[in-house]
């Protein structure tokens, strides 16, 4: 399978400035090596239902095609029996870490959940705390379907892979800190800086 | 802030407006001929004055009482005289109606509506209205699951619903009597402003600016719910509801379709310019006035052009819709300077001759004074501490631009004031014809503004922007002011340490009422500015205080208590307590908050025993 065949180009038309930035961005990583330029370029594919809440439609033959990893989400709704030893293939992966950043960006998780997922209209992603699982695999279901407070679903807009990229960098943001006490002094509770709407 | 210190914030105030100390303190007679212009509120209540039938309190929006047993003699014997949980944490902004002995009280999502008997001790519920709505909404609101209250009329009440929809609630039983979707919640398009009722119409507008959807105001039948008409703030003419009545005042805003051609391609289509702050209606000039929000994105490099009708004031014909006038305060918006503040509608002099006037504090930082049959620009002047623009041209109404503060592609603008939040914000503002003046609850802070690339996706976030706040110059968050709108000054001020978000009540005991961000609730001197009483309610006040009478024949203030709203919400995420799951840190902005208030959801009633 050609990169390009792996995704349709979306009808979505981004803004000039980001495709230039994700050109760039994307080159850079494809020279490094291990991401396709494709893989990483932001790609968002607008269903026909405009609720991005719905169900996300399984992939018909003429929409996208995923990335086949053995071991990835399998395609479809409802996910029965999600087998939460899954493995994320980008864990850890600096390059994978990097271009999930971005596209967190691109795909406006950043105006919901802040920077670094200070938390915003969506809440933290950065307290090393999960209302629906922090599992690779769990936190892949989050992004992959939605949550019913207002996450949209992703799955089947977005490529698989990138959700993995997301789900690796979402799960680097604590970085292994105690976010259980507040006492004002900075000792315990530093200030991170957040844009009001 | 102590006593102490506030009063000594306010010899301040005085010395910096440039009046003697002792003009203002302990002066028991009226103000000078000159000052207020000889205001007063242009459509005063038409019920009973111990009632508080709609929003703002009256059409102007005045916020004022003929109510006068507290008195600023008296007010420091202000006690508690009842509480209640609306059982519902987060953003209580708006305020309670009471009508016929019985408050109507409707809560942030999930919009429960209470309706409170006042003539039984206890204040049992008549009813409680739990509707249908999408637990989505909750999500794709920009600034918190806030709703800003109820109208009434004909025996019901009506307000709207997060996720896009507006109810009719039979005031007597509580039950629906109807219910219609007006927003597209899956697209971000939510509903959190107060409706009003005008001639067997209830008036609505939408919310989610920060989501590219396309604001409008709508009219809906009071009997059957069905949508009489709906007015977009940006698109073609016909959208708008423009023909050939359509008269602005300024030559630039004269022409055809400018709602599609101050914008490039077909970027109006996500222009954002919502109406989510409140309305008022004239009914001499058949007129409702309304705001409307920040561009969409906030990278103003994706829209050049005027972006017309966002961050405007527009004045339509409340029978038909039809556009009679607007006035683009902000035109090309690159700071998130919403329009939507509240205009309240007085009768005023302005250099010696009487106007029918509206008076706008805006997100900008300019205070307006405006003819509100014509549009015209009759006063403008700053009442925060304004840098991005050095002043407002009078000959065209657009402001005079910084080229230091212009924001952009590939540039990092520093020290921007005031910030997005505004000089003020959603919190209205009130009048009193005793002084002429009006209070308005203000914020200083300043912003950093960087853009940056974004995308439409539906139903997420159009914004394009970062942009981290700061304490304004002077280290406090807010200042209480008293306003000259005749003449465009202050009077007073009272600095507060946190950003004031609370709305303003002002009343003919010459006692003015407003809460803060760290949960107090304060009376003030109407005249003087001097701090009368505080009590230090249960959690950090949004919600705008109200008065009425009882049927015991007291008179008593009530206001909620719940923190929350874009200040209790994204910029002190840490005063949330609630979500095992959802743990913020500290924001950098106002990183001591929490020290003084939690999420809380509470009415607090007070009176004189
Ligand atoms: C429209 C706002 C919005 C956008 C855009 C958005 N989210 Fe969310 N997200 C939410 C909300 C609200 C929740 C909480 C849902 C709930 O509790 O039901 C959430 C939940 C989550 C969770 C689960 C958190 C937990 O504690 O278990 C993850 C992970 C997540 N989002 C990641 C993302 C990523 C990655 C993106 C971008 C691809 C994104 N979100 C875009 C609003 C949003």
């Amino acid at each position: 399978m050609t990169a390009a065949s792996r995704h349709r180009v979306a009808a979505w038309v981004p803004a000039l400035a980001l495709v230039a930035l994700t050109a760039a961005v994307t080159l850079a990583l494809a020279r490094r090596g291990g991401i396709s330029a494709v893989e990483a370029a932001p790609s968002y594919v607008p269903l026909t239902a405009r609720d991005a809440l719905a169900r996300p439609e399984p992939a018909g033959p003429d929409s996208i095609r995923f990335v086949e990893h053995p071991d990835v989400y399998p395609v479809g709704w409802p996910s029965t029996g999600i087998p939460l030893a899954l493995a994320n293939p980008y864990e850890r992966n600096a390059t994978a870490l990097a271009t999930g950043a971005r596209l967190y960006v691109a795909y406006n998780c950043i105006d919901c959940h802040g920077a670094d997922g200070s938390g915003s209209m969506g809440p933290s992603l950065a307290d090393g705390r999960w209302h629906f699982g922090g599992r690779p695999a769990e936190v892949f279901e989050s992004i992959y379907q939605g949550r019913p407070d207002g996450m949209p679903a992703w799955g089947g807009r977005i490529s698989n892979d990138q959700i993995w990229m997301l789900v690796a960098y979402v799960r680097s943001l604590n970085g292994g800190r105690d976010v259980s006490t507040a006492n004002f002094t900075g000792l315990k509770s530093r200030t991170v800086e957040r844009s009001g709407h | 802030m102590t006593r102490r210190r506030s009063a000594a914030a306010l010899a301040l105030a005085l010395i910096v407006a440039g009046c003697a100390p002792d003009s203002g303190k302990g002066a028991g007679g009226p103000p000078a001929a000159t000052v207020g212009g000889n205001a007063r509120i242009a459509v005063p209540r038409p019920g009973p004055p111990g009632e508080w039938p709609m929003p703002g309190g009256d059409y102007s929006n005045s916020r004022y009482s003929e109510l006068a047993d507290i008195t600023a003699a008296n007010a420091t014997k202000l006690q508690v005289a009842w509480a209640m949980s609306t059982g519902v944490l987060r953003g209580h902004e708006g305020q309670p109606l009471v009508i016929d002995n019985t408050m109507y009280l409707v809560t942030p999502f999930p919009n429960v509506a209470y309706a409170v008997d006042l003539a039984t001790p206890g204040q049992p519920l008549k009813w409680r209205f739990r509707p249908e709505n999408a637990q989505a909404a909750a999500g794709r609101a920009c600034c918190d699951v806030v709703n800003r209250g109820a109208a009434y009329a004909d025996g019901t009440i009506f307000y709207n619903l997060l996720d896009g929809h507006t109810v009719a609630v039979d005031a007597k039983t509580g039950e629906q009597k109807w219910r219609t979707r007006m927003g597209d919640v899956s697209l971000g398009e939510t509903i959190t402003m107060a409706p009003i009722v005008v001639k067997g119409k209830v008036i609505v507008g939408s919310s989610g600016g920060e989501m590219g959807v396309r604001g409008w105001l709508g009219a809906l039948d009071v009997k059957t719910g069905k949508v009489l008409w709906r007015a977009y703030n940006v698109g073609p003419d016909k959208d708008m509801l423009i023909d050939s009545s359509f008269r602005p005042f300024y030559a630039h805003d004269k022409g055809a379709n400018l709602g599609v051609t101050s914008w490039v391609g077909d970027s109006w289509k996500r222009g954002g310019g919502v109406s989510w702050g409140w309305v008022s209606y004239d009914p001499a000039l058949n007129l409702v006035y309304y705001g409307t929000s920040n561009p969409g994105p906030w990278n103003e490099g994706m829209r050049p052009g005027d972006n017309k009708w966002t961050c405007a004031i527009l004045a339509r014909d409340a029978d038909t819709g039809a556009l009679k006038w607007v006035f683009q305060v902000t035109p090309h918006d690159m700071w998130d300077y919403d329009g939507v503040n509240e205009n309240i509608l007085v009768d005023l002099e302005v250099n010696g001759a009487a106007r029918k006037a509206l008076v706008h504090f805006d997100r900008n930082g300019f205070a307006y004074t405006i003819d509100r049959a014509t549009g015209e620009v009759l006063v403008a002047e700053p009442f925060v501490h304004v840098n991005w623009a050095r002043g407002i041209d009078m000959k065209t109404g657009r402001p005079i631009l910084n080229p230091d503060k212009l924001t952009g592609e590939g540039k990092l603008v520093k020290e921007i004031c005031p910030s997005l939040e505004g000089g003020k914000n959603q919190q209205p503002a009130a009048f009193s014809p005793q002084t002429g003046l009006f209070y308005v609850p203000t914020v200083n802070l300043c912003m950093d503004f960087k853009v940056r690339p974004v995308s439409y996706i539906p139903g997420t976030p159009y914004i394009g922007a970062d942009a981290p706040e700061r304490l304004g110059a002077g280290g406090f968050g807010g200042e209480f002011i008293a306003w000259d709108a005749s003449n465009g000054k202050k009077l007073w001020g009272i600095k507060e340490p946190f950003p004031l978000w609370s709305g303003v009540l002002v009343t003919a005991g010459g006692v003015a009422f407003y809460g803060t961000l760290d949960g107090w609730f304060k009376a003030v001197d109407a005249r003087t500015g001097a701090p009368l009483w505080k009590f230090k309610v249960g959690s950090g006040v949004v919600g705008n205080p109200i008065t009425y009478r009882g049927p015991d024949g007291k008179q008593y203030v009530a206001v909620y208590a719940g923190i929350g709203g874009d200040m209790g919400l994204l910029i002190a995420g840490d005063v949330a307590a609630n979500l095992p799951y959802d743990v913020r840190e500290r924001g950098t902005t106002l990183p001591d908050l929490a020290k003084w208030t939690s999420w809380g959801g509470e009415l607090f009633v007070f009176a004189i025993p």
